[in-house]
């Protein structure tokens, strides 16, 4: 709709990794530094996480383990593209990456929030009808238990017709 | 069999957004070989596959989760 844009600012997301030579503080400091990365480049930090140390999937320059660190923040495009490049360059990183966020409306947190409740109002009705069936179920294998003389053959599909007329009704019931 | 258990798709039907760091929900879309399972077999949209597909990348790449078995 607008191709011209109001403002070129973005928000943006950034997880890095500090590798495990440096002690947990002094991973801090590191942390603290490319935060500090961010704000030379006008960049607002709005959300930070720390996940401590953590073991990678893989090695990454010989490193078994690293401090993961995030954060959020707003910028326009060619601060995050020197942002991107700094930490490229860094040695006290050794992977990052920066993902641009979509910023939510009120509109679409409000939506949201009604999909939810719709979401746990069906939940509670499904539970119900668990439980009826259920019931329902364990009247089905006392009826069973007491034809055991018959063949179990028969039985089979005879149960499974009622199972299947079962669910056509409570499906019916479903769509009403 | 399965499929027709996991027929809605996972992140329709539980409001969820696909959230790359999150690997725990990753996992269940990826088999043994740590390869994307396809959308047929797991009931999730194409829509959110498409999500889920690059989410996995991601994750790959930040060594969340590896690119191989080994
Ligand atoms: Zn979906």
């Amino acid at each position: 709709m607008s191709k011209t844009k109001k403002s070129n600012i973005g928000h943006y997301e950034v997880l890095f990794i500090v590798p495990n030579r440096f002690t947990e503080d002094e991973a801090k400091q590191v942390i603290t530094a490319v935060e500090g990365v961010i704000t030379k480049n006008n960049g607002e930090i709005d959300y930070r996480e720390y996940w401590g140390k953590k073991k990678l999937a893989y090695e990454i320059k010989h490193n078994a383990y690293g401090y993961y660190a995030l954060a959020e923040f707003n910028a326009d495009k060619e601060a995050v593209a020197l942002i991107n490049q700094e930490l490229r360059l860094s040695n006290d990183v050794i992977r990052h990456q920066i993902i641009a966020k979509r910023v939510k409306s009120e509109e679409e947190i409000a939506k949201a929030k009604a999909i939810q409740e719709k979401i746990n109002a069906r939940k509670k009705e499904e539970e119900k009808l668990l439980k009826e069936k259920n019931e329902k179920g364990e009247n089905d294998s006392k009826e069973k238990r007491s034809k055991k003389t018959e063949t179990k053959k028969e039985e089979k599909s005879d149960a499974k017709e009622l199972d299947q007329k079962l669910e056509g009704i409570l499906s019916a019931k479903d769509l009403i | 069999m399965k499929n027709q258990k996991t027929k809605e798709c996972h992140f329709c039907v539980n409001n969820l957004e696909v959230d790359y760091k999150d690997v725990r929900t990753l996992r269940k879309f990826i088999n043994f070989y740590m390869k994307i399972l396809p959308g047929k077999r797991t009931g999730v949209c194409a829509w959110h596959q498409r999500k889920l597909a690059t989410a996995v990348k991601r994750a790959r790449v930040m060594a969340l989760l590896s690119a191989t078995h080994k």
